[in-house]
């Protein structure tokens, strides 16, 4: 009789060696790579080198973490409705996690808010979305940003002159700018920026931001706000520009007008404003991390849905670059993406 | 007292009283301690199995992996060696071109170099500069750019320094206008001529990292592993994650990869497991560095470690399966011969058992009928023996009564009394009724010795009346003898048959004697005489029944002799010694008992 107990202690020591080594094994010291996550990234635009580059990153991170990523962007940044519809169509979808770029902070609150009712957790990136519900912040400090815009162009007038903004917005040509109301619809990236360029150009009492026009992501449209600028402000000695799109109209026009008295301080990295740097038409450029964000902003995802505790916020920095250290070797490797 | 009808064999007797850590008797049963028993031993030695396999497949794995990510390494070391000799011999017939040439500006040599540009895909840029960083020519024909600062980038200076062909670092090509592409720089000085002129410049040749990229592309080290290449200065010239290196998101440890031209190692600084292969490439310095993840490697190993679960997972099933089965197989018989030997307590003797199955459980049953047999056998015989017992018993009874003898006794009382001699007859009476009353004696079979030998005595006296003192005789016994039991009128036949055969054709005086003596716990009882004495054959068949005396009682020797052995065992009874005209001796033998000694025929008795 005392043979079946030990006998039945074995079988059951036996099933326990089974059970916990089969529990051992599977403990993840890394981001589990075994299930394909469906992670929907949300960008303000369908083209332009920044969000290519934000792409690139996140399939990066997607290739690396075994995501299926799917890629929607509008035609425009100013498009908040087709936006909030891709948003409603990933919810649809069931997407694990939303990554979303808000080309319009408050526009999109109330769909991050649905998605999050759908138990649908969202990561915003580059540019803030005005919910609560948003598990974290990838992307760079725009207050910051533009206070170093600032600083550099000042800096390049010598501490005096007029100074012109051309800025992005949401603010479809439907909805007049100054008739917003107490609502703000525009881009909180955009807003940041601006802020932060005013504050610091603010300390210095002969400089004068003359006038600030907002382009709705079109390179033509951004051109004939820098026309219409200069016509309008013939003693302007700088320019600071607050976005690509914004950097690059305004670069072809004073390119094209030979304006050498006026000094510019652009927004991003793309190819054509490196050409412009190089050639001296623009003094400088503020860059942020695009590669960083997209791939933060999915590797975030990956780890929210395990289950991991990310950070509220992630700042990728911003930089400033100009002629001199451009050809930097870390700041090459910003400023060109390593294209097979 | 009466037992249950037909309960032949107590049953489940004991074991239920001695119950005390026992399990249930579920739990004993042999189907369940086979099961488990068979269960836990194959798991056991699957385990045991299982982890010596595990052991010894993981670690071959591991080395195998190893072993595979070194070739493949080697494999890309081998054909990035190629690629670069390929450059080298691209550059070398730039080189060759451009000093052959004539003049730097001739058509001719612009030609040649747009061929050998076509002939390359990766070929970026052939340009040839002054030692103050003046354009001289170049194809493809494009532009400069403003404030190229070329005069500070790494290839120009090393060109400048040594007269070796040098490689640069990967960096962006910010020469020429409309693109900026990530290029290897090979350069060197070379004379040129312009204008009949023999002049130095620096030949640049740029690369961009398709074929380094395709080939280092390739390697495929496990899931996440791949390989990545480094400068003699630890700069990344290729890496499959490159943005993620510049971007700061990814981390190499690449200073104990610089440490060494050829090596192997364990390599734990991004937190996991990582295997790291170096090799070096002769011409450039670059280092090819393999990294394989761990856990990928030990992916076989998990897998290996799933698939034994599995496989354990299904031996237990099967194991329990088969065991259990083959526990039924063995338990069923058993279960089904203790429920027909169940029946059979039951009474029912005529079950036979035909129980197939195991050799030992057929061999069981076999011997189970055979026992059964045995046992009807038995009870037949028994029922036989209770007959024959009843029938000698009452044949004595009748023999009692047998009116021969008593005519003939009371003849001779008649005879006496005629002849006036009263003593004699109330001696024949007095005797003659003693006779009697010790042969009723209340209907009892067993009498003691006394009792019986008084019975013979008073039967002499009488029938020495009848033979008018042709005999004598003398009975002795010891005294301790007498309070012994005996079945009753076992001296009466033997002494009938001496006085019959052995004396009454005498022509002397016979002599009976009757002696009962204890030896060795038995009653040894004798009686003999010195009559005729009969022959061997006689003697052979007078217990057996063949011979039965014409006169007398009508009891026969082989009577007393059955009623003897039915009582106390076939062993005892009676033996004959005899020898013709010398006499015979008649010896019956039975064990010692005293009243209540378990007689059980006289439990029998009072039973009744």
């Amino acid at each position: 009789m005392r043979n079946i107990r030990f006998w039945l202690t074995l079988l059951l020591c036996g099933v326990l060696w089974i059970s916990v080594s089969s529990c051992f094994n599977s403990s993840p010291a890394y981001i589990s790579t075994n299930k394909t996550r469906n992670i929907h990234l949300i960008v303000k635009m369908n083209k332009g080198d920044y969000w290519n580059t934000v792409k690139l990153g996140a399939d990066a991170a997607a290739k690396e973490f075994n995501v299926k990523l799917t890629f929607k962007a509008p035609d425009s940044e100013s498009d908040i409705d087709e936006q909030v519809g891709m948003v409603e169509d990933s919810i649809k979808e069931k997407a694990d996690v939303i990554i979303l770029a808000a080309s319009s902070y408050m526009g999109l609150a109330q769909v991050v808010d649905q998605a999050a009712y759908y138990k649908i957790p969202v990561i915003s990136v580059d540019a803030e979305v005005g919910s609560a519900r948003v598990q974290a912040y990838v992307g760079s400090n725009g207050y910051e940003a533009g206070q170093k815009s600032a600083e550099r162009l000042i800096q390049l007038l010598q501490g005096y002159g007029e100074i012109g903004i051309i800025n992005f917005t949401n603010s479809s040509l439907n909805v007049a700018p100054d008739s917003s109301g107490s609502i703000d619809y525009g881009a909180r990236d955009a807003d940041e920026r601006e802020k932060g360029f005013l504050n610091y150009a603010a300390r210095y009492p002969n400089v004068k931001v003359v006038q600030i026009a907002y382009t709705s992501s079109s390179t033509v449209e951004a051109e004939a706000l820098t026309r219409e600028m200069l016509k309008k402000h013939p003693n302007l000695r700088g320019i600071a520009t607050l976005n690509e799109i914004a950097s690059q109209g305004a670069a072809k026009v004073i390119q094209s007008l030979s304006l050498d008295n006026i000094k510019m301080v652009a927004f991003d990295s793309s190819p054509s404003m490196m050409e412009s740097l190089q050639d001296g038409t623009v003094q400088a450029t503020v860059i942020q991390n695009p590669f960083s964000n997209g791939y933060l902003a999915v590797k975030y995802a990956v780890e929210a849905l395990e289950g991991v505790a990310i950070p509220e916020r992630v700042d990728t920095g911003t930089k400033l670059i100009d002629l001199e250290n451009m050809l930097w070797p870390e700041n090459q490797k910003l400023l060109f993406p390593f294209v097979r | 007292m009466t037992k249950p009808k037909g309960t032949f064999f107590p049953l489940r007797p004991q074991s239920r009283k001695r119950g005390k850590i026992r399990l249930s008797s579920k739990l004993r049963s042999i189907q369940l301690i086979i099961t488990l028993t068979f269960t836990a031993v194959t798991v056991a030695v699957a385990v045991i199995v299982s982890i010596m396999l595990y052991g010894k497949f993981a670690n071959t794995a591991e080395e195998n992996a190893n072993l595979n990510m070194q070739q493949i390494i080697e494999q890309v070391n081998y054909n990035l060696e190629l690629y670069v000799k390929g450059m080298g011999s691209i550059f070398a017939t730039a080189e060759k071109q451009i000093t052959t040439s004539q003049s730097i500006d001739s058509p001719l040599l612009y030609e040649r170099m747009d061929t050998l540009m076509s002939s390359r895909e990766d070929l970026v840029s052939v340009a040839v500069f002054t030692p103050q960083g003046k354009y001289v020519v170049g194809t493809p024909g494009q532009s400069m750019r403003l404030n190229t600062q070329l005069e500070s980038q790494s290839w120009f200076t090393t060109a400048k320094r040594t007269s070796e062909i040098s490689y640069s670092a990967p960096h962006i090509q910010n020469l020429f206008k409309g693109r900026y592409t990530w290029v290897v720089s090979i350069s060197k000085m070379i004379q040129y001529r312009e204008n009949g002129e023999l002049k130095t410049g620096v030949l640049l040749l740029d690369f961009n990292f398709r074929t380094i990229d395709e080939l280092s592309r390739q390697v495929k080290l496990g899931k996440r592993g791949y390989a990545y290449i480094l400068d003699p200065l630890g700069n990344i010239v290729y890496h499959p994650q490159q943005q993620l290196i510049y971007a700061g998101l990814k981390y190499e440890n690449v200073e104990p990869v610089l440490e060494y031209a050829f090596r192997s190692y364990l390599d734990e600084s991004t937190g996991e497991k990582r295997f790291i292969t170096v090799r070096t490439l002769a011409q450039t310095g670059w280092k090819i560095v393999g990294v394989a993840y761990y856990d990928e490697i030990v992916t076989t190993k998990r897998d290996l470690n799933q698939f034994l679960s599995w496989f354990l997972a299904v031996v237990l099933v099967c194991v329990i399966a088969v065991s259990v089965f083959l526990s039924w197989l063995i338990a069923s018989p058993i279960r089904k011969l203790e429920r027909t030997v169940k029946q059979v307590g039951e009474g029912d003797l005529n079950t036979p058992i035909n129980v197939s199955g195991a050799y030992e459980v057929e061999q069981l049953s076999k011997r189970f009928n055979m026992m059964l047999q045995r046992i009807r056998q038995l009870m037949d015989q028994i029922i036989y023996e209770q007959e024959t017992k009843r029938k000698g018993e009452l044949e004595v009874l009748q023999s009692q009564i047998n009116p021969h003898f008593l005519y003939n006794t009371l003849n001779s009382v008649i005879r006496l009394a005629e002849r006036g001699k009263t003593d004699e007859v109330v001696t024949m009476i007095q005797s003659l009724s003693k006779f009697f009353r010790i042969s009723l004696s209340k209907g009892k079979n067993i009498i003691t010795i006394q009792e019986e030998l008084d019975h013979i005595r008073h039967y002499l006296v009488i029938q020495s009346f009848r033979f008018k003192n042709k005999f004598r005789y003398e009975i002795t016994a010891q005294d301790e003898v007498l309070q012994y039991q005996t079945v009753k009128l076992i001296l009466q036949p033997i002494v009938e048959n001496a006085l019959y055969h052995g004396i009454e054709m005498m022509p002397d005086e016979g002599l009976i004697s009757i002696s009962a003596e204890l030896k060795d716990g038995l009653i040894i009882i004798t009686v003999s005489d010195n009559g005729l004495g009969m022959s061997k054959e006689t003697m052979n068949v007078i217990l057996s029944g063949g011979v039965k005396s014409g006169s007398g009682s009508g009891v026969g020797v082989r009577n007393v002799h059955e009623r003897i052995g039915l009582y106390y065992g076939r062993e005892y009874g009676l033996t004959f010694q005899s020898e013709i005209e010398e006499g015979t001796i008649v010896t019956i033998v039975f064990p010692a008992r005293l009243a209540g000694e378990g007689m059980e025929e006289q439990k029998e008795e009072t039973n009744r």
